[in-house]
């Protein structure tokens, strides 16, 4: 098993870098998600890495081989495709050993690796089946079968789940996950589904314009943003810009927003004088009081099960909050406080 | 299918198919009906096995077959060989693609015997090819290329004319290939041959058994070819029916028709098979 390492890699078509200058570590038996909208570049770094594109500039190691230049026949890496890309004319069986035998593997262990990834997926009612006898998730299934049979120092995955119903999706996402631990894999999975990234990954890696924006863990990409597009494309945020007032020793910032004066509490000091700052409409308290006490006047109501969605008037601008207390309607005024150190300073405005 | 519906698919299918049926039927039916003595045009009509009996003693007969099945198996071969790395080059389109594509494919528009007169043009005594050779020094005289003992300037005939066929159906055969599945492949370990022989070529098997069999049956039939570019000391099947005909041996040109039609089907059979076989043990 090896972890992955990538500096300054850079990938031109026709002069347009789709992945300008990106370079990060993933551990061995790390989960990392590269999270980003269409044309971010994320399969075009998944596709450098497996060998796919031969990156403008830059290096790519693979557990500690410089593999820039090796094809993907060569690379110890095993792709999940989008469209699975199943061998139609091969029966399941046949699609797993497939790697196998290329790789001339002797039987006995080929036997032997196929039974556990065939027991791991629950393929066995399947094996003499073409693919085209396959559901979607059991399709899904033969082709996370046949890259892990290959037991590969790297996984990486394409948008695996973007072709089944939410529930499969569900299903087959705690699926690799355990097979990804149990196995020990490093594991490289694109998505552009934020919920996915956050629910699998030790590390997201959020891109945007061919550059990694922010490389973190689910838990500090939520809470703990670096920008308004991380704020924005992980979860909802209200994003608003804020004139910093003071600064003291304690990390406490004074700020001048659309909203009101409002306190944040941050271990890491303003990027400017203005900034833009964000919170999770999730952290609205209306029973609280403190520093940062707001009232507005709810202009839409939109009840999702868990909690109901909020959008309120405030002011000169509008802001979103979710709550789980009922009774709420459409133009009542309501009060709301939010803690300081639920206020994430973001990127200086330029 | 219940059988009123097949009734219904048989009677929209008469008008055309069953005219071609009835066409190719009473024609094979004559031709088989006079090599055994029947619907004789020179003499007494009657049943016989006189005629296939002497023909089966003929050497030349037997030579006839062999050059002929000879022709078309390796037209056949030969045609496929050279259209599947193309039909694999252009897969993709790429700048000049089109413009490519369509210079391979012009000999499907040319007619057989301009083709075979402009072959031996360039492959006669005094032809550009000898010219050519003798003006950059490799060969000291003029060669006589033409009416080759081997039938290779036949077998180049029909293979330049008929790959673009190959190229044709071999090319949508392999576009239908999603880039996917042959980049999986790859990344499992295929190189460019195992590519082919475990996944381009089991996919495309079924346009490469119809491309084999229809230019076998073309090559094996070959007249024009064979009378222009073909050797002199041996004669095609067609070319000895012409012959028989020629001389008013009506049932001796059925018997080498009936023939020529037998070893079509059965090569068609075999050039079918073939293809299956081979790429069965396809991940081995």
């Amino acid at each position: 098993m090896g972890g992955i390492s990538a500096h300054d890699l850079r990938m031109e078509f026709d002069g347009f870098a789709a992945v300008a200058d990106v370079g990060f570590e993933v551990a061995t038996g790390e989960f990392i998600t590269l999270l980003g909208p269409s044309g971010c570049g994320k399969t075009t770094l998944l596709r450098m890495i497996s060998g796919f594109l031969a990156p403008t500039a830059g290096t790519i190691h693979l557990a500690g081989e410089d593999v820039t230049r090796t094809p993907p026949e060569k690379r110890d890496t095993a792709l999940c495709f989008q469209s699975y890309a199943l061998f139609p004319h091969l029966t399941v069986r046949e699609n797993l050993e497939f790697g196998l035998r290329q790789k001339r593997v002797p039987p006995a262990d080929r036997e032997t690796r196929l039974e556990a990834v065939v027991g791991a997926l629950d393929l066995s009612p399947h094996l003499a089946k073409l693919p085209n006898q396959l559901s979607g998730g059991q399709q899904q299934r033969v082709a996370l079968g046949r890259a892990l049979v290959m037991r590969p120092s790297v996984i990486l995955f394409d948008e695996p789940l973007s072709n089944l119903d939410a529930r499969l999706r569900d299903q087959v996402r705690i699926e690799i996950r355990r097979i990804q631990r149990d196995f020990g894999l490093t594991a490289i999975y694109v998505t552009h589904d934020q919920a996915e990234a956050l629910a699998m990954s030790d590390r997201v890696f959020v891109m945007k314009g061919g550059r990694i924006e922010q490389s973190d863990t689910p838990e500090r990409l939520y809470g703990r943003p670096r920008t308004s597009f991380v704020a924005d494309f992980i979860g909802n945020a209200n994003v608003l810009e804020a004139e910093v007032r003071t600064v003291d020793g304690n990390g406490l910032v004074q700020l001048d927003t659309a909203l009101g004066p409002l306190l944040a509490a941050s271990t890491i000091p303003p990027q400017g004088s203005r900034i833009r700052v964000c919170w999770r409409p999730e952290d609205a308290d209306l029973a609280a009081t403190g520093p940062n006490l707001l009232s507005g006047r709810v202009t839409h109501r939109a009840f999702q099960g868990h909690f109901t969605d909020l959008h309120l008037e405030t002011g000169a601008t509008g802001c979103r909050i979710q709550t789980k207390q009922p009774g709420i309607q459409e133009g009542d005024t309501i009060t709301f406080s939010l803690k300081p150190e639920q206020i994430v300073l973001l990127e200086a405005v330029a | 299918m219940t059988l009123r519906k097949w009734l219904f698919v048989l009677a929209l299918l008469t008008p055309g198919l069953g005219l071609i049926v009835a066409f190719i039927g009473v024609a094979v039916y004559i031709a088989i009906a006079q090599s055994f003595g029947l619907y004789n045009l020179s003499g007494e009509s009657g049943f016989s096995l006189e005629f296939w009996v002497k023909m089966l003693d003929r050497k030349v007969f037997s030579r006839a077959i062999a050059y002929s099945v000879y022709i078309g198996v390796l037209s056949a071969f030969l045609s496929v060989l050279f259209a599947y790395p193309l039909a694999i080059w252009l897969r993709k389109p790429f700048p000049g693609s089109l413009t490519i594509g369509a210079m391979l494919k012009a000999p499907l528009l040319v007619h057989g015997l301009v083709a075979a007169f402009l072959f031996i043009n360039v492959i006669a005594y005094h032809g550009v090819l000898n010219q050519l050779m003798q003006g950059l020094g490799i060969w000291d005289g003029p060669k006589r290329l033409q009416n080759d003992r081997n039938a290779i300037g036949v077998i180049v005939l029909q293979t330049w004319k008929n790959m673009p066929f190959a190229l044709l159906l071999l090319t949508g055969a392999v576009q239908a290939i999603s880039d996917d599945v042959l980049h999986a492949a790859r990344d499992l370990g295929a190189g460019g041959f195992d590519r082919f022989r475990k996944v381009i070529a089991p996919l495309t098997v079924s346009a490469m058994q119809a491309a084999l069999i229809i230019i076998f049956i073309g090559a094996l039939a070959d007249f024009s070819f064979q009378v222009i570019a073909g050797p002199t000391n041996r004669q095609s099947l067609a070319q000895l029916m012409v012959f028989y005909k020629s001389g008013g041996r009506w049932n001796d040109a059925a018997v080498v028709g009936v023939t020529l039609m037998g070893i079509a089907i059965l090569g068609s059979v075999l050039l079918a098979a073939l293809p299956r076989m081979t790429l069965r043990g396809r991940v081995a």
